[in-house]
């Protein structure tokens, strides 16, 4: 057989023998074998000797494609295979996906807190302060800076515990008015500031009354301050808090430390204002009380009222959130069973 | 107070629906419900009684036939025990319907056949406390002859509609029904109108046989008496009972129902005595001496020298403001009367009526104020109804112990500031014709506006308080939207409440659950963690022993919850609280209040799943969430952890101080197996820090560095060394001897017990060395890794494998 059939013939049987091939391992062999030094090609061409001279460049030709066609048949096959190994490996790995997940949880905010944050962030964006008071307080500025002398009726309305008799735990953040109407400097601008807070009352606990709890007191001094000014606050604030098409209104009620003193009802997120269990009824949902700073409060502070007013409001957290989200009972806050907790993830 | 639509019907013309009514009212004054009675009630119609026979077959019935104004008389049987011939009493026919559901059917009873029921003033919704003695134990009889087959309704208020007004302290002025009649008035701009009292002149005498004495001028500002003589205590006319009881208020005689009818009419409260049994003709009101008894129908009440009593004699007769005793009470008998009308001091009254448990009517309007422009008028309106009723022979004039004139008070204020505050720019017009409203007079010059207020209305002091009257007559709703329009201001928080809101989220972040405790403790558990090696803090008057002191560590709140939760099988927790704690020094009154973030963690941190094991919470998990916080502090420090068994409820070999720069700013560690079972929780790890500490670390400031271009090259090194030896210790030489191209040490290996020598334990380090600036050569890093090897070999005596 003439070297050039000799070629020829391995490059069939050489690709013949790749296409049969199965395994990887196989088409590493063929080429190891085939093309390899030890291979029958390379041994083939040890007879170029006996070829005439001219005839050499053709069989080398000849012999570098045999290589070059065994080569791409291996590599087409592999190739091949390889495809094949991936599409089964691929359907091993198929997973149930509805299987669980592996647990990655973050913590829950308080409801409480994500509650007094979210009304925090309002203020903040309307350019208030965030001060944060003390607990316990001077009976000072619990009740005589906020217009309530000893013996006033008013201190019927939240019995006290007292740590002395000059020292209490304070029963409102509005204790907080004097502190800061008394440290701000009103050539620098208005005074805006809320302060949340725990607040403290001798209540026994049951569903509805807490011994402590929070409130978030909120307060404006500055040279035009209107009723209109706390009704537009206040009317942002519920429909920042309940939903844009909410509205308020105003009743008339009492604070010492306020005059005029209004209860403020927002319509009700539920019924929309119909009524409904909710609301009782009336299509309405007392919120918060507030009104304009009492001259008294502005003059124990050093403020003129003739130059300046002022306008307070004080909200409850666990009212707002039991309403918003249906809480009936408010030991549910303090208890923290965390199958109560975590119903709040991300609410906020 | 409950304000009877029908009564105020005499002073004001009002004819809307109760409904509307008390909403009007609640926006524009006094917060208010509408209550209608008896809605329920039907087929209620006058009976007289023409015959009443015995029942055959009964003992106690009877058969009575009753002209109830048809053309035929029905029979009733009926078992009241007052049931007569010739009454005229309440029929319920046949249908009617009663209270609480009751429906009345015609049938037999006994045989016999009855058409309706013969009822009782309780059985037609008058609370069985409220009515007349007389008709508690049977139907009721009316005094004066009724149309047959009359509806009862009116005749007795039944279904009387009436606005509930929940005053808030100031508005004491709408207790009584003239009060009331104003503000409704002012709300619907109709000035009510009403007749004053008058005398029977004839019987008017210059009586001088009865003084009057006030020993406390200042408490007692007026105290006012008239004598009636020849009385005769009778029944009060229907048309008062009815009122009385609609009111909550028991009719008794045309005496002491006239003194109560004056105090809803007026809301001045008012006191009668029979004369005959006082001890001396004088009444003296004074402050009583200390184991004085004042004798009450039910108990006896032991007085001290803070109680202001109305005395004669020796004897005391009442509490001022409050309540009389029995000495001098007004019976069938009695035939002379004085009836005392007087003003105490609110602040006196109401400490009384604490100190006793004796709060009621008087005393509620005494607290609150009343009006003391009309003491005068309302004695004589008493006095009128009284001799009305009970037919006087002879009326002193008026016997005064003390009286103040009152003045009314006078306010100045300018529209232009008033409406300013308002928020609305109305004439001057619009806002003198809104007090005008409200009854009071004003005078307007140029802005100036002078406001006179009746002494009705005794909370007007202010110009504020003229604002709060336009305002709430004007309409709150009527109100623009505005927002303060001054100079712009920066809103934020706090420095140190940013680090607080850092370290929660940080805290939530790694999974931890935020819970909020009470404050108070009791006093165990106050003990358990006195970390911080505090005074206590104590409530002078807790309400109960779990809730006596303040806390000084949030740990015992954060135990509560994991033994709340795990009680009802939720195990696995991981809860933080970020609060204060109350840190007081001896010697100060008021303790120090400390921003504290500290956790719990129990259970399993990696739950038994499909995919994976459980894993139990231990010490370097809770490590782990306290060192991630600690990053979030952005602290120029050196954090630490020092172990101590300092601490009774923690566990001594699995606790540590948190140290910043070697100042302890917190604790981490395990509680003891003791406290655990005394709690009821399971393995529960905690960690409690001071932000206030932390807060004044918070300075590091962060200069950008690449990050390195050149490769690390890393050394292990495992050691043999004796037990006891920390892993801090080693980690601290190791750094000490690294050099300056050691970047990072790390353990990866600790193994004790089998194949290792007793007493000794493995470790293995990974160290990592990195030089930022040019490539490390092997020779470098050999050369600081055989200096960390010798000085282990030299201080520790390890064994390097």
């Amino acid at each position: 057989m003439s070297l050039n059939d000799t070629l020829k013939n391995l490059r069939e049987n050489g690709i013949d023998e790749a296409k049969r091939a199965q395994k990887l391992q196989e088409l590493n062999d063929l080429r190891v074998n085939l093309l390899g030094k030890k291979g029958p090609i390379t041994k083939a061409l040890r007879g170029m000797k006996d070829i005439p001279a001219e005839q050499r460049p053709e069989i080398g030709t000849l012999a570098n494609n045999v290589k070059k066609d065994i080569q791409a048949a291996i590599e087409e096959k592999m190739e091949e295979l390889n495809q094949k190994l991936v599409a089964k490996k691929l359907e091993e790995e198929t997973i149930d996906v509805t299987l669980p997940a592996t647990k990655n949880n973050q913590g829950t905010k308080h409801i409480l807190n994500q509650t007094i944050e979210d009304i925090e962030q309002f203020f903040i964006g309307l350019g208030y302060e965030v001060a944060g008071g003390y607990e316990v307080e001077e009976d000072h500025y619990n009740f005589e800076r906020l217009n309530i002398p000893k013996n006033h009726p008013a201190r019927d309305m939240q019995d006290t515990f007292y740590l002395s008799d000059e020292l209490l735990m304070r029963t409102q953040t509005s204790a907080q008015e004097g502190r800061d109407m008394e440290a701000h400097d009103f050539t620098k601008g208005p005074l805006k500031m809320i302060s949340p807070g725990v607040v403290y009352r001798r209540d026994d606990d049951d569903a509805t009354h807490s011994h402590q709890f929070h409130q978030i007191e909120g307060l404006v001094v500055d040279k035009n301050i209107s009723m209109a000014d706390l009704k537009g606050t206040l009317d942002a604030l519920c429909r920042h808090v309940f939903g844009p098409d909410r509205e308020i209104r105003f009743r008339p009620s009492y604070f010492p430390f306020t005059e005029p003193s209004v209860e403020v009802d927002v319509s009700c997120f539920n019924c929309g204002g119909t009524g409904c269990r909710i609301c009782k009824y009336t299509g309405w949902i007392e919120v918060l009380g507030a009104g304009l700073t009492h001259p008294n409060v502005l003059k124990m502070s050093g403020i003129d009222p003739n130059e300046y007013s002022g306008m307070a409001f004080g909200l409850g957290p666990e009212r707002f959130a039991m309403l918003k989200y249906g809480v009936n009972d408010i030991r549910d806050f303090y208890l923290n069973d965390v199958r109560f907790l975590e119903q709040f993830k991300g609410v906020n | 107070m409950k304000i009877s639509v029908n009564w105020l019907k005499e002073y004001i013309p009002v004819d809307h629906t109760v409904e509307e009514i008390a909403n009007k009212v609640s926006l524009t004054g006094i917060e208010s419900g509408p209550v209608k009675l008896g809605e329920e009630l039907t087929d209620l119609v006058v009976g007289h009684i023409t015959s009443v026979t015995p029942h055959p077959d009964s003992d106690h019935l009877k058969l009575c036939q009753v002209d109830v104004g048809e053309k035929e008389e029905i029979q009733i049987v009926c078992g009241a025990p007052n049931v007569a011939e010739d009454q005229y009493v309440i029929v319920a026919l046949h249908g009617a319907h009663l209270p609480n559901g009751v429906r009345i059917k015609r049938g037999k009873l006994r045989g016999q056949e009855s058409n309706g029921m013969i009822c009782g003033l309780d059985e037609v919704g008058v609370p069985a406390q409220y009515m007349p003695k007389e008709f508690e134990n049977g139907i009721y009889v009316f005094d004066e002859p009724q149309t047959p087959g009359q509806e009862v309704y009116d005749l007795l208020g039944l279904k009387d509609e009436m606005v509930d007004i929940d005053i808030t302290p100031n508005r004491a002025d709408t207790l009584g029904m003239r009060g009331a009649a104003w503000e409704i008035g002012a709300t619907y701009d109709e000035k009510p109108k009403f007749t004053k009292p008058e005398l029977n002149q004839d019987k008017l005498k210059d009586l001088t046989d009865v003084t009057a004495t006030v020993e406390e001028k200042d408490l007692v500002p007026d105290y006012l008496l008239r004598e009636l003589k020849g009385i005769k205590v009778a029944k009060s006319p229907l048309w008062m009972q009815r009122r009385l009881w609609n009111q909550n208020i028991k009719p008794v005689n045309s005496v002491v129902d006239a003194a109560n009818y004056v105090m809803i009419e007026y809301g001045q409260p008012v006191q009668v005595y029979d004369l005959d049994k006082l001890p001396q003709k004088n009444l003296t009101v004074k402050l009583a001496h200390d184991g004085d008894k004042l004798i009450l129908a039910e108990t006896d009440k032991s007085l001290n020298h803070n109680d202001l009593v109305i005395t004669s004699g020796d004897e005391v007769l009442g509490l001022a403001g409050i309540i009389n005793g029995t000495k001098a009470a007004v019976d069938e008998n009695t035939t002379n009367v004085l009836v005392e009308a007087g003003v105490f001091d609110g602040a006196r009254v109401r400490k009384a009526a604490q100190r006793h448990d004796l709060r009621d009517d008087a005393s509620n309007r005494f607290e609150k104020g009343v009006d003391n422009g009309i003491v005068s008028e309302a004695l004589v309106r008493a006095t009128q109804l009284i001799d009305q009723a009970s037919d006087a022979k002879e009326i002193s004039k008026e016997i005064i112990g003390n009286y103040t004139k009152a003045q009314p008070t006078v306010i100045k204020g300018s529209i232009k500031h008033i409406n300013h505050l308002m928020g609305l720019q109305l004439s001057s017009d619009e806002i003198l014709q809104i007090f005008d409203r409200l009854g009071f007079t004003s005078e307007l010059s140029g802005d100036a506006v002078t406001i006179t207020i009746p002494t009705r209305r005794w909370d007007m002091e202010i110009e504020a308080d003229l604002v709060e009257e336009v305002n709430r007559i004007y309409g709150y709703e009527n109100l623009p939207n505005t927002l303060p329009a001054g100079m712009e201001t920066r809103g934020g928080y706090s420095a140190k409440r940013e680090l607080s809101n850092k370290l929660r989220d940080a805290l939530l972040a790694s999974g931890l659950d935020e819970v909020i405790n009470y404050s108070l403790l009791n006093k165990q558990e106050v003990d358990d963690f006195n970390i911080l090696n505090s005074e206590y803090t104590k409530l002078l008057h807790p309400m109960t022993e779990d809730h006596e002191y303040l806390r000084n560590s949030l740990i015992p709140g954060l135990v509560r919850d994991v033994a709340y939760n795990q009680a009802r099988k939720n195990d696995d927790l991981q809860l933080f609280e970020q609060a204060r704690v109350f840190d007081r020094v001896t010697g100060n009154d008021r303790p120090k209040e400390l921003p504290f973030i500290s956790g719990a963690i129990s259970g399993n941190v990696i739950e038994d799943a499909w995919n994976s094991d459980a894993k139990p919470v231990d010490f370097y998990y809770v490590k782990g969430i306290v060192e991630e916080l600690l990053t979030y502090v952005n602290a120029d420090a050196q954090f630490s952890f020092e172990a101590t068994a300092d601490y009774d409820n923690l566990h001594p070999g699995q606790t540590a101080k948190i140290l910043a720069n070697g100042q302890m700013v917190g604790i981490i560690g395990k509680l003891h197996p003791n406290y655990q079972k005394a709690h009821n929780v399971n393995d529960t790890f905690v960690f409690e820090l001071n932000i206030d500490a932390l807060f004044d670390l918070n300075t590091r400031n962060v200069k950008a560095t690449s990050a390195p271009k050149y490769p690390e090259i890393s050394r292990d090194l495992a050691i043999l060394v004796e037990k006891d030896i920390e892993n801090g210790q080693i980690i601290a030489d190791i750094f000490s001897n690294g050099g300056k191209y050691l970047k990072d040490v790390k353990i990866f290996d600790v193994y004790e017990g089998k194949n290792i020598k007793p007493n000794h334990k493995s470790l293995g380090y990974h160290l990592v060395f990195l030089n930022p600036n040019d490539t490390l050569t092997d020779e470098e890093v050999e050369k600081a890794f055989t200096l960390v090897k010798d000085s282990l070999v030299q201080k520790f005596n390890v064994e390097i494998r």
